[in-house]
């Protein structure tokens, strides 16, 4: 038992209908479920009847963070929101959104491990949370605004040091397909329209406090330390992309980018990134540059620099400056943001005048990120965009709208590649203004329905990626084989885990990678290289579990699950090994409440089977294996009619996937015909209570 | 220059001198420090791990409000704040993350001069200006005398603190994954980096004497 550090002690509750706003003690009902998602799965396990629907007033809207946000454990910048999943087909389940940025850290400072907001507002509201002082003010002035212009104003208010999470007007106007933002680029997808459906515009933070650490304070900076001295680039990528002086090893695909004469070329004046021995820890900041790894070598003469969340080294967010944008767009020169953020507005073009990598394609990004980040829109990893081509070139759309609204869009400007095009397409998304912008603003799988089209069809195409109940995949077979495939069954929307493949990409060695598997998982054939699939073996299906459990872990900890575990490291004379036991040791040091790495794996399967118990609740089904845990058509085709485990192909086996499914459920103590978790499951990390109200329903097996 | 004439009264002296002799003697700091930390906004990443490293490793506690670097101020909207419209910096204008730094003053420092319990004092080897938590009477005199704002204020121990250069090996220097933070011999930035505010803290009388006195003297002296 502690309460002594690492958490806040105050869970806020807000009822926006009644205008009552409350505390309780964190520690008393939370503490095994640690934070983050692990506090929204016990609401809403709690609170939130199974048949609610998102944006009814009984549905709640949770913004979790964990013990370490705030803290000095690297990368802790992380919000998971919980709430009902707008986008999740047919039947909306919980599922949670996540957020880099700075509110985690300020939410922690106001006092408060979470926030529960309940009820509706009966006209638009934002709620501000200055330490103790708690206001719903209103918001009718700040309604019909866009994100950016919202938050200034907050923060106007509030004070420059304020973390604002607001909706666009996509999730004003319960678009599904919207965000919740914070600090100018950090995005939690999915809840926008949760947050629109209560009338709540923003939520402003800004806290003076301090979270203790209930350690030593030189353990604490020791532990520390060592973690730093772990961390690779972005997605704890350990060797760098070209060859280095230090370097043993490169590999083409690592997210570690810099090199002599790679500069951030938009700093004034240039900085060059370096060499970047990883024994130098004032250098970690210049190894990764994601605008240069997704957009190309030409987005290094842009670089301002790297942009972090809230205690974290890496800035996987480049900001990037590209004047011209500014007179042809008419939108600001500069931009910020990660991965599919960054590519936003690129994605929705087949082809551009100069090429895939050109300049123009780089204007695309910023009049993406322009619009899309400031009227609130989600992506689904890249699905709206993938669904948008497929939608136009197939003729689809041709097809299915009336001529009028059809030919209301440019189509020969979107077909040049002519960036301009987003101006017309974004702003009627958010304002769900035609069919066509309604129709893609309902994620796919309300998409696919509304239009009549099969999802068998989406669920064919490899191109797609799209794998089911409206999301698309997130590092599966493509990555990681069996266990990526599998893991991806798993949630309710896109499994947004990293786990398995932060240590597959990492750039090391085949053979030093097995040497690394079998410490951590048992054994060598856990893990296969890439397109190079052997068959399936239960070592694969520990290591889904564990990366799972992970997650879960670290999305409740409030720390970064795109730089962790730190399964492996740069250093050679640690023959690359990671330490994936600093969970537990920052857990245990911030919190005194000590844990081992296996106990904490045990609270982490807590949080994972509660998010499956609601999971099978709100469906109210038996059979889970073959209504939820189900992969697309498309993971067992191989394009050249390649077999299954022959090199180059990525292509499962459905026999073999059988019983990987078959050896997880074993894992997990599931039972393996219905997928349900078995009562024993459920006891053993103290969720009896969760198993009997699924008994009384006939849920277990 | 006489001055050096009378940097060796300093730290403990005036006692001695004439009608201003107390039972305490004031505090008048002459010594420079040994060096200070300075940082290159172009290079800062806002990553707030130089905040962190100053209130965990040297308090056991995560504590931007308590830290003294300031970073966090600055990095939504830069030093000019929201209001600065078109002039606006950090994350939501230009890009640039202005990182707030003492500058250890020379004399008079504005800080020492302004607390009332003389509790800013220095301390060998490198003078850095540091509060004696002990003298401290948590008044907050010395954070309206700060022209700079670097005074930080410890909440749940009632004391003001600032940077004391962590004895030679400021962890906000080590923290920093960009390197933007350096710790350098010590030069005077007073006239050189903008002032955040006009100081309102009142000298006390007792010091407001002995430095007129002893500044009419210098130039009595000079003449």
């Amino acid at each position: 038992m502690s309460g002594k550090g690492g958490w806040a002690g105050k869970v806020l509750r807000v009822n926006l209908s009644t205008g009552k706003i409350s505390t309780e003690p964190t520690v008393d009902r939370f503490k095994d479920f640690l934070g983050g998602t692990g506090i929204g799965y016990k609401v809403i396990w709690d609170e939130v009847p199974p048949e609610t629907k998102p944006f009814d007033a009984a549905n709640k809207i949770i913004f979790g963070v964990g013990p370490l946000a705030g803290t000095g454990a690297p990368c802790n910048g992380r919000t998971a929101i919980t709430s009902l999943w707008p986008t999740c087909w047919p039947v909306p389940l919980v599922a949670s959104g996540h957020m880099g940025g700075h509110f985690a850290a300020q939410l922690k400072y106001a006092g408060y491990d979470a926030i529960i907001i309940e009820g509706q507002a009966d006209s638009p509201v934002w709620l501000s949370i200055s330490d103790s002082e708690v206001k719903i003010k209103d918001a009718r002035h700040l309604w019909g605004e866009g994100i950016r212009r919202a938050t200034i104003a907050i923060s106007q208010e509030m004070g420059p040091e304020a973390s604002v999470a607001a909706i666009g007007q996509a999730g004003e106007n319960l678009v599904p397909m919207s965000v919740i933002i914070n600090s100018y680029s950090h995005s939690a997808g999915g809840l926008g329209a949760v947050m629109g459906s209560k009338k709540l515009k923003a939520i402003g933070v800004r806290g003076s406090r301090s979270i203790a650490i209930a350690g030593p304070k030189d353990e604490w900076e020791k532990a520390v330390k060592l973690h730093l001295s772990l961390l690779g680039a972005n997605n704890q990528h350990v060797v760098p992309s070209s060859p280095q002086p230090w370097a043993e090893y490169y590999s083409r695909g690592s997210r570690w980018v810099a090199s002599r004469g790679r500069k951030w070329g938009a700093a004034a004046p240039p900085i060059e990134t370096g060499t970047c021995d990883p024994h130098d820890p004032n250098r970690i900041a210049f190894r990764t540059n994601n605008a240069a790894y997704f957009l190309g070598e030409m987005a290094w003469k842009y670089t301002v620099r790297g942009n972090s969340c809230f205690g974290c080294p890496i800035s996987c967010h480049t900001l990037i400056k590209v004047p011209s944008v500014s007179a042809k767009y008419g939108i600001s020169e500069i931009g910020q943001n990660t991965c599919s953020g960054l590519t936003f507005g690129k994605s929705f073009f087949k082809t551009f005048p100069d090429g895939n990598q050109g300049e123009i394609s780089i204007e695309a990004c910023m009049v993406g990120m322009s619009l899309a980040d400031d009227l609130g829109i989600w992506c689904n990893y890249g699905q709206l965009q993938r669904d948008f081509k497929k939608l136009y070139y197939d003729g689809i759309l041709k097809e299915k709208l009336e001529k009028t609204e059809f030919e209301s869009y440019s189509w020969n400007i979107y077909e040049a590649g002519n960036p301009v095009f987003l101006f017309e397409l974004l702003p009627r998304i958010a304002a769900k203004d035609g069919e066509l912008a309604s129709v893609l603003g309902l994620g796919t799988g309300y998409m696919l329905e509304q239009w009549g089209i099969e999802e068998e069809e989406w669920k064919k195409n490899l191109d797609l990626r799209y794998w089911k109940m409206g999301h698309p995949k997130h590092h599966a077979n493509e990555d990681a084989g069996q266990c990526g495939a599998i893991m991806n069954t798993q949630y309710n929307r896109d499994v947004q885990c990293h786990s398995h493949t932060n240590f597959i990409r990492n750039g090391l060695p085949l053979d030093i990678q097995k040497r690394l598997a079998k410490e951590i998982w048992g054994s060598a054939d856990a893990i296969d290289a890439v397109a190079a699939y052997t068959p399936m073996n239960i070592y694969k299906a520990k290591m889904a579990k564990w990366s799972l459990l992970r997650k879960e872990l670290h999305d409740s900890l409030s720390l970064c699950n795109w730089m962790g575990p730190v399964a492996a490291s740069p250093l050679k004379e640690r023959g690359y090994r990671g330490d994936d036991s600093l969970e537990s040791l920052l857990y245990s040091l911030a919190t005194g409440d000590k844990k081992g790495r296996v106990e904490l794996d045990q609270v982490a399967e807590r949080i994972f089977l509660l998010h499956r118990a609601l999971t099978i609740r709100e469906m109210g089904q038996r059979q889970i294996r073959t209504l939820h845990d189900t992969m697309p058509e498309w993971v067992f085709v191989d394009p050249l009619g390649k077999p299954p485990f022959t090199p180059g192909t990525i292509h499962m086996d459905k026999e073999d996937i059988r019983k990987g499914l078959d050896m997880f459920y074993q894992e997990l103590d599931w039972d393996c015909s219905s997928g349900l978790p078995k009562r024993d499951a459920y006891k053993k990390v103290g969720l009896s209570d969760v198993a009997a109200e699924l008994a009384k329903k006939g849920l277990l097996p | 220059m006489k001055i050096s004439g009378l940097a060796v009264i300093g730290f403990s002296a005036f006692g001695t001198y004439g009608t201003l002799q107390k039972k305490e003697p004031t505090l008048i700091i002459m010594e420079k420090a040994e060096g200070l930390v300075i940082g290159d906004p172009t290079l800062c990443i806002g990553c707030m791990r130089c905040e962190l490293a100053c209130t965990e490793f040297n308090d056991g506690k995560a504590s931007p409000s308590l830290s003294r670097i300031k970073v966090s101020r600055n990095m939504n909207f830069g030093p000019k704040g929201v209001f600065a419209g078109q002039l606006r910096q950090g994350n939501w204008g230009n890009g640039l993350i202005t990182q707030d730094l003492c500058l250890q003053c020379p004399h008079p420092v504005p800080c020492a001069n302004a607390c009332p319990n003389d509790a800013i004092v220095v301390r060998p080897p490198l003078y850095a200006r540091v509060v004696d938590p002990e003298k401290c009477g948590g008044c907050r005199m010395c954070l309206r005398s700060c022209p700079w704002e670097m005074i930080s204020f410890d909440e749940e121990a009632n004391k003001a603190t600032k940077c004391f250069l962590c004895n030679g090996k400021p962890k906000c220097v080590e923290a920093c994954p960009a390197g933007a933070l350096r710790y350098i011999t010590w030069t005077d930035l007073m006239d050189r980096v903008p002032l955040r505010l006009v100081p309102t803290a009142v000298i006390p009388p007792e010091k407001s004497a002995l430095c007129i006195a002893c500044h009419k003297n210098i130039k009595e002296f000079q003449e």
